[in-house]
């Protein structure tokens, strides 16, 4: 294999792939990324976990074909390292990889292509395409609220799934016991029939990184048990979270009576203030609701107390309630009106947070007791 | 086949399985025997563990030549003399034991009331072998040789001399412990391994018999509760042991094994020793006969109580007031080995002696915990000076009480120490060792305090003493967790609602077989749930506490702590140190970090005398 790249171009896909490779591996090949050159068609890199797989393919001058695979991290350091504006050189034999650029040179030991293990796709019956400004919107709003915790491992993605409500829709809904974001959007041409699938956290949090860098359209293939996103010049394919979400339709409060319609601002900076006095682990914060105004205070036995009123449209009985201020933020940075509605009922029942009753994102937030 | 009687030789042997298993039992039979009858030296030998030849004797009330013979029959006692099953307060009182000994081994029983003649009489697995006159002392003694010669099925399951010895060891221990009025000694193949005084007192009983360094670092509990009494000697959390073997639970005098005592033991010592670590202990717990059952094994090695949990209460209760009023108490002194290393130096130190002369593979040997700015000769030295491991130093440095920093006119002349330190116990700090240790002046000596340390501790007890005032916020959860459960434990659980609440956890009862959590607490995140009431639901059942919630809750504020405190390497100003050894002075527990070590040692005045050789 012998090929020429230039480093920007190197540096930007290596980027994206070798994210995917974790830093410890038992299986050494993981380390790996796999670099494979085409006669006239550019390189093409890959990197797995063996969860999760993203190849990307990118331009260069090929002179002679053939596949090997180096150390992703080892070869992104050297790549980033290089001088701006140079042409790399790669150039495999007899189980080295020589690494040119400018005056520098550097041989990497290889592993052979073949153990390179690659996710079957099989058949992806249903295929969609969401325009990436969706899917980014999608992501932002609801991986806030994927669990991290291993036991529950079906939490520790996003649910898609389809539905027909009025119209027909795709929602993607995330939980981790203690809060729940869903997203809603008019379902995508080719996505009807759908199985419920959930995307796990990391191949999530790769794509979100991908489409900070992309326009257009995303193209979703997915069965049962993978999917794949067409990412332009990349493709990433997934396993999926074996399991089954909870029907977390049941934890949608819908008779909530107490509204309160108020700023997301100067709510979030409210709360945000006083939660300075808070200790670290458990930032509770407390809001007293009274007609037109709420209070928000946190009382700490080390550090003294904080309060702050924000002025809001409620009408009914007075009550307080107690929140996590970090859930509460996670939540209100990702509103963009100028108004939300927060619909309550106790001190103990779920509460409801949304822009409006159109809005495509909605929030269930659970109350501490503090 | 027709029902008959068994007869008395059969039912006695019968018996004899229940009340004598090995030779620790029919020992431990024997020796409560002579307690009861009011002896004041109980003086036990045995051969190869008690196997072939147990013998005990004391110098109590004797029997009559009548009494021997009907106290080798069933069900014969002079323990029960008004018939009150109920309010039992000897050690025995079934009438059992001696003819089940003497059904399964050859017994000579020899006893003589003062005042009267003695007589024997000899009994080969339950025939009377032979009776006459014998010449004694007052009191009795009791001969058992040969248990289990004609039991092959039990003989073939007596483990080693070795390992009978370990038991009877322990059971003579117990018994000891219990009676520290009485004199014991035991002695095993013509070696005299217990000896203990009569009339000592109870903590140096104790001591003597678990590890003598325990008297200078105990606490006393004494503790009352209604008509139930709580007293014994509880080491200090720097003070542990990495088994739990070494605590010891007395009722009404008697030694009882309770499981009971083990988790009232880690609830008491939570959050003062790393889970893995175990105090020392001998509690000495009181209560009014009707209260507790003895007549719940033949052994009486368990009991009932009538209420476990105010039991229970009371043990935690008394040894946290104990500790509490420890303060900042800690292992006071540096261990032994540490000032050996010390030690040696000033003796020969001083002549100029080059340290090329000795081999550089000394020092290697010796592990040396104070190298850090000595010379380089100096170490070399110390540690060619440096006894053997092997050794015996303790006896020299920890032993005796004479080498107790006296509060003596010698110590103020070596220097006037500022007026302060005598109000402070911790004394005025003087400056900071490599970062880490601040070292203080106090009245009697020379502290020494491991600085990250002692602010963890001190920063946790701040967040225990918050947590006790605010309570622990709780996070309700969106979809309550369903935790598959064994019914009993349920059960358990369901009783427990209210005190788990307010630790933050909500729990309702699920149907016979579920529970529901509705809440967790906060500080613990978005943890395991169902491992952790499983975990719960376990404890509850062998110790009847909820020990792990609040290990959880520690746990976290522990991590906070360590993180929120000053750490080693961090340059203090005097007054810093100064404010930190007030503070060690008026928090509770502060003489030992989360895991039990030592927050700070005192090398009293005697001690540096000690070292200079002035003594």
């Amino acid at each position: 294999m012998k090929a020429t790249i230039e480093r920007a171009v190197l540096l930007k896909s290596l980027g994206h792939v070798q994210s995917v490779v974790e830093r410890r591996n038992t299986i050494p090949i993981l380390s790996n990324v796999l670099i494979e050159a085409v006669e006239g068609g550019g390189i093409k890199l890959m990197a797995t976990d063996l969860d999760l797989q993203i190849v990307e393919t990118v331009e260069a001058q090929v002179e002679q074909a053939g596949a090997t695979t180096v150390s992703a991290h080892t070869l992104f350091d050297i790549v980033r390292k290089l001088p701006e504006g140079s042409q790399v050189s790669l150039e495999a034999a007899e189980g080295k990889m020589a690494v040119n650029a400018g005056r520098a040179r550097f041989n990497l030991s290889t592993l052979p292509r073949d153990d390179f293990p690659v996710i079957a796709e099989g058949d992806l019956p249903t295929v969609f395409e969401i325009p990436a400004a969706t899917l980014r919107e999608i992501v932002d709003k609801t991986r806030f609220a994927i669990s991290t915790e291993e036991t529950r491992y079906y939490l520790n993605g996003i649910f898609f799934h389809v539905t027909d409500d009025d119209q027909p829709v795709l929602k993607a809904a995330a939980t981790d016991g203690h809060r729940l974001a869903r997203f809603t959007l008019p379902r995508p041409d080719g996505a009807e029939g759908m199985p419920d699938v959930i995307i796990p956290r990391k191949c999530i949090a790769e794509l979100r990184k991908m489409l900070d860098e992309l326009d257009g359209t995303v193209e979703i293939a997915l069965s049962d048990s993978k999917v794949r996103f067409g990412l332009g010049t990349a493709v990433m394919t997934s396993k999926l979270i074996d399991g089954t979400f909870p029907d977390y339709n049941r934890v949608i409060p819908t008779g909530n009576d107490k509204l309160l319609k108020i700023d997301p601002r100067s709510f979030e900076e409210g709360v945000d203030r006083v939660a300075t006095i808070a200790t670290e682990k458990t930032r509770a914060v407390k809001m007293a609701l009274d007609t037109d105004k709420i209070t928000l205070s946190v009382t700490s036995p080390e550090n003294g107390t904080a309060s702050e009123e924000v002025a809001g449209q409620y009408g009914s009985d007075g009550f307080e309630i107690g929140f996590n201020a970090r859930y509460l933020l996670d939540i209100l940075g990702q509103v963009q009106g100028d108004a939300i509605e927060v619909h309550l009922a106790d001190a103990a029942a779920p509460t409801l947070i949304r822009e409006n009753d159109k809005a495509s994102a909605l929030y269930v937030l659970m109350p501490m007791r503090v | 086949m027709p029902i008959r009687r068994l007869p008395e030789h059969l039912v006695n042997r019968i018996a004899a399985g229940e009340v004598v298993e090995r030779p620790a039992s029919a020992l431990k039979e024997l020796v409560e025997n002579a307690v009861d009858a009011g002896a004041t030296r109980i003086t036990v030998r045995l051969s190869s563990g008690g196997i072939d030849r147990v013998e005990v004797i004391d110098d109590g009330c004797g029997m009559s030549a009548e009494e021997m013979a009907l106290a080798l029959e069933r069900h014969a006692t002079s323990k029960l003399p008004d018939d009150d099953i109920e309010g039992v307060e000897t050690l025995g009182f079934r009438g059992e034991a001696l003819p089940s000994i003497a059904s399964v081994s050859r017994l000579t029983l020899e006893s003589r009331v003062r005042g009267a003649e003695g007589w024997s009489r000899i009994v080969d697995n339950g025939d009377l072998e032979e009776e006459g006159p014998a010449a004694l002392p007052p009191g009795t003694r009791v001969l058992v040789e040969n248990l289990f010669a004609k039991v092959p099925a039990r003989r073939k399951f007596l483990r080693t001399p070795r390992s009978e010895y370990a038991a009877a060891a322990d059971t003579i221990r117990r018994l000891a412990m219990a009676r520290s009025d009485i004199g014991f000694t035991l002695e095993h193949d013509g070696r005299r391994n217990i000896a203990v005084q009569p009339g000592e007192t109870r903590p140096e009983r104790v001591a003597a018999l678990t590890d003598r360094q325990l008297i200078e670092n105990s606490v006393a509990v004494d503790y009352d509760r209604g008509t139930a009494k709580l007293e014994g000697v509880a080491s200090l959390p720097t003070f542990n042991r990495g088994v739990a073997d070494h605590q010891y639970l007395f009722v009404n005098g008697r030694p009882v094994k309770d499981r009971l005592l083990i988790g009232a033991v880690r609830g008491a010592y939570q959050d003062l020793l790393a889970r893995d670590r175990h105090p020392v202990l001998a509690l000495f717990l009181t209560v009014p006969a009707g209260e507790v059952d003895v007549n719940v094994h033949p052994a009486k090695t368990e009991v009932r109580f009538r209420e476990p949990a105010n039991i229970r209460g009371l043990i935690v209760g008394g040894l946290r007031h104990a500790l509490d009023e420890a303060g900042f108490r800690s292992v006071q002194r540096p261990s032994a080995a540490a000032l050996g290393n010390w030690q040696a130096e000033p003796v020969e130190g001083g002549v100029g002696q080059s340290s090329t002369a000795y081999p550089q593979g000394y020092s290697s040997e010796h592990p040396q915990p104070h190298q850090q700015g000595h010379p380089q000769g100096f170490q070399q030295r110390a540690a060619f000076f440096t006894p053997p491991p092997g050794s015996d130093q303790a006896s020299v440095w920890d032993g005796a009480p004479e080498y107790q920093p006296a509060p003596e006119g010698k110590a103020e002349a070596a220097e006037a120490p500022v007026p302060d330190a005598a109000t402070h116990p911790l004394g005025i700090a003087r400056g900071q060792v490599s970062e880490t240790y601040i070292v203080a002046e106090a009245e009697d000596g020379l502290v020494i305090v491991d600085q990250h340390a002692a602010h963890e501790r001190l920063v946790l007890e701040r967040m225990n003493r918050a947590v006790a005032e605010g309570g622990v916020a709780s996070q309700g959860l969106l979809v309550p967790e369903v935790v598959d459960l064994d019914e009993s434990a349920c059960d358990a659980l369901e009783e427990r609602i209210g005190e788990l609440a307010e630790l933050g956890l909500e729990l309702e009862r699920f149907g016979p077989k579920a529970m529901l959590v509705r809440a967790t607490p906060a500080m613990l995140g978005a943890g395991d749930t169902k491992g952790l009431v499983r975990d719960l639901a376990d404890e509850i059942a062998a110790y009847d506490q909820h020990l792990s919630l609040k290990e959880k809750l520690d746990h976290v504020a522990a991590t906070m702590a360590c993180h929120g405190s000053v750490r080693a390497g961090r340059v203090l100003a005097v007054a810093e140190m100064n404010a930190l050894l007030r503070e060690m002075e008026v928090t509770p527990h502060s003489g030992q970090c989360n895991h039990g070590r030592p927050t700070w040692v005192k090398l009293g005045h005697g001690d540096i005398e000690k070292l200079f050789g002035r003594k």
